[in-house]
């Protein structure tokens, strides 16, 4: 320590003795001791400093209110830093600048007055400091840059913390929303219930676990979005919940594409409903024409005829009794397009598909006996239910078990006179006649498939299908029945369709045709 | 020669559309068969019995206007009147485009049928009788010997016996005969009748 003009060796011992920097300046600001901590933190030698002016350890900025300061006191006035001590910025003889905490002092029974000013280095802190800013603004940096909404509330529900992201959802600034009870403030009145009943499950939550939950949250400008939320608790050193932490995707654009997409599909049945609709109605027309023509021609015929001196009579009274047969089978054409266009109105109810078919079998069993024939059940038992209108499927099954008998009946009276209501005239063979002695069996049965699934089938020891036939027997309005419509099995399979099923046919083994369709079993949860 | 009577065919795969046809036929009096199916038909069909087809437009397996090709291609002149439903105007169109002799709409009156029916056996009785005629004509062509079928060739061209004589290096009075023997062998009772009769067996261009 060199000293210039006067402090005792005992100051002198304790300036040198400390690690901090230590510079005496009397009342004109001139270093009058500079110890060696001051020379190390300022890379000025003692002997350079005596003597000059302390602004030269200053920076520019300091210096001019340095001496201000010391005017000012040495006026009588305030002094600002005596004993209080603040942080400045001071310069090393390089001309770096760094920063360091100053305490001044008044030596007693100095006059005129001189002071000692303690320096301590605090770069170090400051550094720690400056990584600490560092890292929050880093933090910031993620919280912002994150595509998901970030919010934390303390335990009262307000909230502390709030992202760029969540900013912009909610079309408000954070100054608007710090502080604010995040429900009562944000969440979409409809949802605040659900939104409340998250919060205080996160509260209480023992584990880490993130909790998920969907709600809306209104933004300023009243616009509701739909987030999905994942939360967890935020917890101090004893593991207390102090609040909840929530991270928040918005979903509303992807669940309107969703729904979009839900709307367009739905369209898209629509329209194709329509061309298979139209389609079927250049098929009615032409379908209804045929009775309508034939009509039109038998009763005109019948005029003629009973214009003639000697009517045929046997002749006219067959053309009557054909007016009224195709009248009926006009009508019934109708009936079955109505029955085709109510089939969009389905009625699911779980359902056991034997007890369904149980409850048809006594219907069943009289179609049996008009054909002389006999109807067997080969239920499986104990199989899953499946979801269906029962009343659907069971007109399905009618259908089938009725077309199963009419292909084994050679019913004369028709007068196509074929007996073979699925192939044509050539698959008739005599032989199978009901009267000579032959049954016909239809046989119902039901398994569950590999998968799981339950296959209902209708066979029969008919024919079968045989060519063309196999290819176009699904088609509307195709038939191989004399009176037939060509409309039973094609409702049929859009009934099955409409149950996600496929109505398919199968060669039935020795012989014959076998329907069948595949109903997705139900997953139960036991009752 | 006598014509064969008429039949009126009808071919459809309705029954009832079918058997209401073939009734009101009968009851206009006229004869008629009927079929199922166009191969039905085909299988049993002879082009030389005149007569018109009443034939619907559509039908399973071969339909109305394949059956009309397979008609074509085997010559047959019988005409067509195709009856359709609705939706099935675009083929009656190319139906007619195809030498159809008409079309009609089911259901129809009963005269707008019968109308067209005794059309289209008028116009294959007319058409089978011109077809003997020319038959006729060509069968006495083939009789004349060469140098007779000469002499008519340049006679009906409209060169008088002279010139005839000259172009052929025959005297007039051989030319005199064989136009004697040509038109005694053509049945030709004037140079203008045998004119016709060249022109209705001259091929068409």
């Amino acid at each position: 320590m060199r000293a210039m003009g006067g402090p005792s060796s005992d100051v002198l011992a304790l300036l040198e003795a400390t690690f901090d920097a230590a510079v005496i300046m009397d009342d004109r600001g001139r270093i009058t001791a500079f110890n060696r901590s001051a020379e190390e933190m300022f890379g000025y030698r003692a002997a350079d400093a005596l003597g000059r002016n302390v602004s030269m350890l200053m920076t520019s900025a300091d210096r001019a209110s340095h001496d201000d300061h010391v005017r000012r006191y040495l006026a009588g006035g305030e002094a600002r830093i005596l004993g209080k001590g603040r942080d400045v910025r001071v310069r090393h003889r390089d001309g770096s600048e760094f920063s360091v905490f100053l305490s001044v002092g008044r030596i007693p029974n100095t006059e005129p007055p001189r002071f000692v000013g303690y320096l301590h280095d605090t770069s170090l802190r400051r550094k720690a400091l400056a990584t600490l800013e560092h890292e929050r603004q880093l933090n910031r940096l993620y919280l912002d840059l994150a595509q998901v909404m970030l919010v934390a509330t303390n335990r009262a529900g307000l909230v502390q913390l709030v992202n760029q992201r969540a900013l912009r959802v909610l079309m408000v600034d954070d100054a608007h929303i710090m502080n604010c009870n995040w429900v009562e403030s944000c969440v979409a009145p409809d949802d605040r219930a659900v939104a409340r009943n998250a919060f205080r499950a996160l509260l209480m939550s023992g584990g880490d676990e993130p909790q998920s939950c969907e709600y809306h949250v209104r933004s300023s400008d009243g616009e509701d979005r739909f987030i999905t939320w994942r939360g967890v608790a935020l917890r101090d050193a004893n593991n207390v919940a102090t609040g909840v932490m929530l991270s928040g995707e918005d979903i509303t654009d992807q669940r309107r594409a969703e729904n979009e997409a839900h709307r367009a599909l739905e369209r898209m049945n629509n329209v194709s409903r329509l061309a298979t609709m139209g389609e079927m109605a250049a098929g009615i027309s032409h379908e209804l024409n045929q009775p309508l023509a034939a009509i039109a021609n038998y009763a005109q015929a019948c005029a003629r005829l009973l214009r003639l001196p000697a009517p045929d009579m046997p002749e006219i009274s067959g053309a009557l009794e054909q007016i009224s047969g195709q009248a009926l089978r006009a009508g019934e054409i109708i009936r079955r397009i109505r029955s085709l266009v109510r089939n969009e109105d389905v009625r699911r109810e779980l359902q056991d598909i034997n007890e369904l078919i149980r409850e048809v079998h006594t219907l069943l069993a009289s179609d049996a006996r008009v054909h002389d024939g006999k109807l067997e059940l080969d239920l499986s038992p104990s199989l899953p239910r499946v979801t269906v209108d029962g009343v659907q499927i069971q007109q399905v099954l009618m259908n089938l078990v009725h077309n199963a008998f009419e292909a084994q009946s050679t019913d004369k009276v028709s007068y196509r006179g074929s007996g073979a209501a699925y192939g044509n005239g050539e698959l008739d063979e005599p032989g199978r006649a009901a009267g000579n002695g032959a049954t016909f069996e239809v046989r119902i049965a039901t398994r569950p498939t590999e998968a799981g699934d339950i296959e209902v089938s209708v066979s029969d020891l008919g024919p079968g299908l045989v060519g063309e036939v196999e290819q176009r027997i699904f088609e509307p309005f195709f038939t191989t029945k004399p009176t037939g419509t060509g409309l039973g099995l094609a409702i049929s399979r859009s009934i099955i369709k409409a149950h996600d099923a496929r109505l398919g046919y199968r060669a039935n083994e020795p012989r014959g045709a076998c329907f069948f369709f595949v109903l997705p079993a139900q997953m139960e949860t036991p009752r | 020669m006598k014509d064969l009577p008429q039949t009126v065919f009808v071919v459809d795969d309705d029954d009832a559309v079918r058997d209401s046809l073939r009734l009101l036929l009968k009851s206009a009096g006229l004869s008629c068969e009927s079929y199922a199916s166009a191969p039905e038909f085909l299988a049993g069909y002879d082009p030389s019995q005149p007569g018109c087809l009443v034939l619907d437009v559509r039908m399973p397996g071969m339909s109305g206007l394949d059956m009309q090709q397979e008609l074509t291609l085997r010559g047959a002149t019988i005409p067509v009147i195709f009856i359709t439903g609705h939706g099935d105007i675009p083929m009656a169109v190319e139906a007619m485009q195809h030498g159809a002799f008409d079309f009609l709409q089911k259901p129809f009156r009963d005269q707008e049928l019968l109308d067209r029916v005794q059309r289209a056996l008028a116009r294959d009785t007319e058409y089978r009788a011109r077809l003997r005629h020319t038959d006729r004509i060509r069968e006495r062509l083939a009789t004349l010997s060469p140098r007779e079928r000469e002499v008519l060739d340049l006679v009906t061209q409209g060169k008088a016996n002279k010139m005839v004589a000259g172009d052929l290096g025959v005297s007039q009075r051989t030319v005199e005969i064989h136009r004697a023997h040509v038109m005694q062998k053509m049945e030709a009772g004037s140079l203008a009748e045998l004119v016709r009769m060249m022109m209705a067996v001259a091929p068409r261009t």
